[in-house]
């Protein structure tokens, strides 16, 4: 208590310290964020994606000594950047860069600095939304922002009660949330992403309040980072040698020329971070020529070198990748000026169905993991190509896929597919001899024209779209839209393709989740070829979580 | 001036029976098996008859090259009343017809054979024949033809990729076609009988239009025909469509023998042409 409330100013390691109270205090309790979903399906949750994005925001800030706030500041805008995940991961990584900004060459902030730290940060937030909405976590940075500032005109002001008033401002929006948003109010709920960003604030005044962060119970509550990465692709013949990964940890590091010896030594490189600490990750047989290499800048922090055949050789076993994949060679491109395909996917049907089509990587993710920015541009990095097409598939995952784009030499396009009969789409009309325009032209086209239905079981009792649903319903979205609620699979599916006109429509295909059974999978084909006689079904394996049914009506 | 030198092909020209009695070429047929019953294309049965013995089979047909003794027994009949011989046959990739027509064209003393591997298959070879027939020397025939081989194409649209899996003529991975995924391909076979994927699309509605589409890139051409198999109605429509931009052309539109249709499927259809 004595250390923090004398202090006059926020220093890197003061920084430092509320960001790790931050993190605490969101890991205890992401899960009441995620319950307050307003979406009735099992989705990527907004506490789990905000946590997850702040934990990769804290992870190099916990390695520095810097006594600077600039440099802290820095390297938590540039660790959420590529933790991002989600929407409201995204927008917390923008809230962290437009700190960043605000703060730059700054060594210790005033209260007065540090509240306009905090303006700046909900500005940068709005600028980087397309149509921001009001009721969200925006206006909640903005309220914090406000109240902030308000603080720090008092003649007393101090940092903890810059902070306090920035997270009582915060809690005042959250608040009012349902009264600025239709959505929340049918819901019966307060804006998830807001609150998240409450918690992060009260986070930082606990522990700028406390002598000692609670910083023990970090690691308990910390969340695994499951295998929503895990890129896939054909193991070449020499092998993958060894994933190396470690800090470098310097002054005046200069990424490009670091990144250019690196590449020398290996593939899948990647080279990014700030002057004074940088993150490299190599696919290389040689890491100890890296490691030599890399010890001439700085102090190497973190280093972890992991052999990368049997970690590939598991994720593709017994999965028969056609032998063009493996040809002679290995990870040279099969097309020498064309474009490589990168997608999400989650389930092990539509992992194999997108990889039948061509697709190079799959980082593996989507609905209820969401993979980060760096996730995806782990996965760009290692496809030998220059110009790649990254198709999402999911609404959650647009965001931070979006953001991959600028962070790698290479020429990146998204196609914000929404849904898998999307990316599918997408891929189909995937032609290897056409230029990356061209491709995105016609797999632009194809997505937008195929309509999406998915079925699963509503989580919670809601309202929404119109549509009143209870906790265990059968529901039914058609193209992201909440449409139908029902008792069975087939009645909803029947509903919904009622709902899109199935005259002007030739082929459903159905891609059954891990959840239905034969028997459920039977009825529903027996109903839409009774009932729509004129379509014509196909079955597909996709194995997705969550989502008994997802049809394809194109 | 009388043709002095035969025309001959084989039963996958799919050669109109009008062209084949208005020039005289003599069409020797491929067989189509089934499980034991042997039928000679075109002569022991009809295309509607194959499709509907298809539907009602089990189990896959499959096909035969003539014999080089069959081919002998053709040259050395035509031998009698002609001084020599074009034989123009489906590419070499794709079957054994044309070396089979070589081996029988040595067995046959005295008679001048030039064998042409269309690398290519069906109507292509029919109008490599009629330029032929309307040639007044095998040599003038020979070149006439060789120049355009490599100019044949055939645009097909699969109902399925089944039946062209089944006969080996198709590596899905090679081709880029899903594995998993009932995909609508449209073919291009180019030169040397090369089967690659212009396009993948999903529905037949959609096919047909990108299938017209990337034709209408690849004028121009001298001659076209719309091949169907049990797709009579869309072929016509297809070939309507094309005479009103291309009214210098006939545009014949006809159905692929059993011997293509084992390996194309019902509901094939095909758009096949000769670039200039």
């Amino acid at each position: 208590m004595v250390a923090a409330l004398k202090a006059t100013g926020v220093d890197g390691q003061l920084f430092k310290r509320a960001l790790l109270g931050s993190l605490s205090w969101l890991a205890a309790n992401h899960e009441e964020v995620n319950r307050l979903n307003v979406f009735p399906v099992p989705d990527g949750d907004t506490g789990t994606n905000m946590l997850l994005t702040l934990q990769s925001a804290v992870e190099d800030v916990k390695e520095s000594n810097a006594a600077e706030v600039s440099k802290i500041a820095k390297l938590a805008s540039h660790g959420s950047l590529m933790g991002a995940r989600g929407n409201s991961g995204v927008i917390l990584s923008q809230i962290f860069r437009g700190f960043a900004r605000a703060v730059e060459g700054k060594g210790s902030l005033t209260p007065a600095e540090l509240a306009a730290g905090f303006e700046e940060a909900a500005n940068a937030a709005y600028r980087a939304v397309n149509k921001p909405t009001e009721g969200t976590i925006l206006t909640v940075a903005r309220e914090a922002g406000r109240a902030a500032a308000t603080a720090a005109s008092n003649p007393d002001a101090t940092v903890p009660r810059v902070i306090a008033a920035a997270a009582a401002g915060a809690r005042a929006a959250v608040l009012k949330t349902p009264s600025q948003l239709q959505i929340l109010r049918d819901a019966g709920v307060v804006d998830a992403g807001g609150f998240g960003l409450q918690l992060i604030l009260e986070g930082m005044l606990k522990s700028v309040e406390e002598s000692e962060p609670a910083l023990a119970a970090l690691n308990e509550s910390r969340l695994p980072v499951v295998a929503a990465s895990q890129v896939a692709l054909a193991l070449p013949e020499g092998g993958w040698g060894y994933c190396t990964e470690f800090l470098i940890e310097g002054n005046n590091l200069d990424t490009d020329l670091i990144r250019g010896q690196i590449e020398s030594l290996g593939n899948s490189v990647l080279v990014v971070g700030e002057p004074e600490l940088v993150k490299v990750h190599v696919h290389t047989d040689d890491p100890t020529s890296v490691i030599n290499l890399a010890n001439g800048y700085g102090k190497l922090l973190k280093l972890s070198v992991g052999d990368m055949s049997t970690q590939h050789r598991r994720i593709i076993q017994g999965e028969g990748a056609p032998e063009a994949e493996r040809g002679a060679g290995g990870a040279r491109p099969a097309r020498p000026n064309g474009a490589g395909l990168v997608a999400v996917v989650a389930g092990r049907g539509l992992v194999d169905i997108f990889r039948g089509l061509g697709v190079d990587a799959i980082i593996e993710g989507g609905q209820t993991m969401n993979p980060s920015t760096q996730d995806m541009l782990t996965a760009i990095e290692s496809v030998p190509y220059e110009e790649v097409i990254l198709l999402p598939n999911n609404g959650n995952v647009i965001p931070a896929a979006k953001q991959v784009v600028g962070l790698t030499k290479k020429k990146v396009h998204v196609i914000e597919t929404h849904s898998v009969p999307q990316g599918v789409s997408a891929v189909v009309a995937f032609r290897p001899e056409r230029s990356g325009d061209e491709n995105m032209r016609a797999m632009k086209a194809e997505a937008e024209r195929v309509q999406t239905i998915e079925v699963t079981h509503a989580v919670r009792d809601t309202r929404s779209n119109g549509v009143k649903v209870k906790k265990g319903d059968v529901i039914g979205l058609i193209n992201d839209k909440l449409e139908i609620a029902g008792d069975d699979y087939s009645e909803v599916v029947n509903k919904a393709l009622g709902k899109l006109g199935p005259d002007s429509f030739e082929l459903v295909t159905v891609y059954r989740g891990e959840q239905a059974s034969d028997d459920e999978l039977k009825r529903l084909e027996s109903a839409i070829r009774s009932s729509y006689p004129g379509l014509e079904v196909e079955v597909q394996h996709g194995g997705q979580q969550h989502y008994p049914f997802i049809l394809s009506v194109e | 001036m009388q043709r002095t030198f035969a025309v001959v092909t084989d039963s996958t020209s799919d050669l109109p029976a009008e062209w084949r009695e208005r020039y005289g070429i003599e069409v020797v047929p491929l067989k189509v098996l089934f499980g034991k019953e042997t039928f000679r294309d075109g002569v022991d049965m009809t295309s509607d008859q194959f499709f509907t013995r298809l539907a009602a089979s089990s189990s896959l047909p499959t096909t035969s090259a003539p014999s080089p003794g069959e081919f002998a027994e053709v040259y050395r009949r035509l031998a009698k009343d002609h001084d020599g011989c074009i034989s123009i046959h489906i590419g070499a990739r794709l079957s054994a017809t044309a070396e089979a027509a070589r081996v029988g064209a040595e067995a046959v003393e005295g008679f001048k054979v030039n064998v042409i591997d269309s690398q290519s298959v069906s109507m292509p070879m029919a109008f490599l024949c009629r330029v032929a027939a309307e040639c007044a020397s095998l040599e003038e025939a020979t070149a006439a033809v060789e120049l355009r081989v490599p100019k044949c194409r055939v645009l097909a649209l699969l109902d399925t990729l089944r039946y062209l899996e089944m006969g080996g003529r198709l590596n899905r991975a090679q081709a880029m076609i899903g594995t998993m995924l009932d995909v609508k391909p449209l073919l291009l076979v180019s030169e040397d009988a090369e089967i690659k994927p212009v396009e993948r699309v999903r529905t037949r509605s959609r096919a047909i239009p990108r299938m017209v589409e990337f034709f209408r890139s690849e004028q121009p051409v001298e001659h076209v025909a719309v091949m169907h198999a049990q797709a009579a109605d869309e072929a016509t429509s297809i070939a309507a469509e094309l005479r009103k931009e291309l009214p210098d052309l006939e545009i014949p539109v006809g159905q692929i023998g059993c011997v293509l249709g084992t390996h194309t499927g019902p509901k094939a259809l095909g758009l096949i042409y000769i670039k200039k």
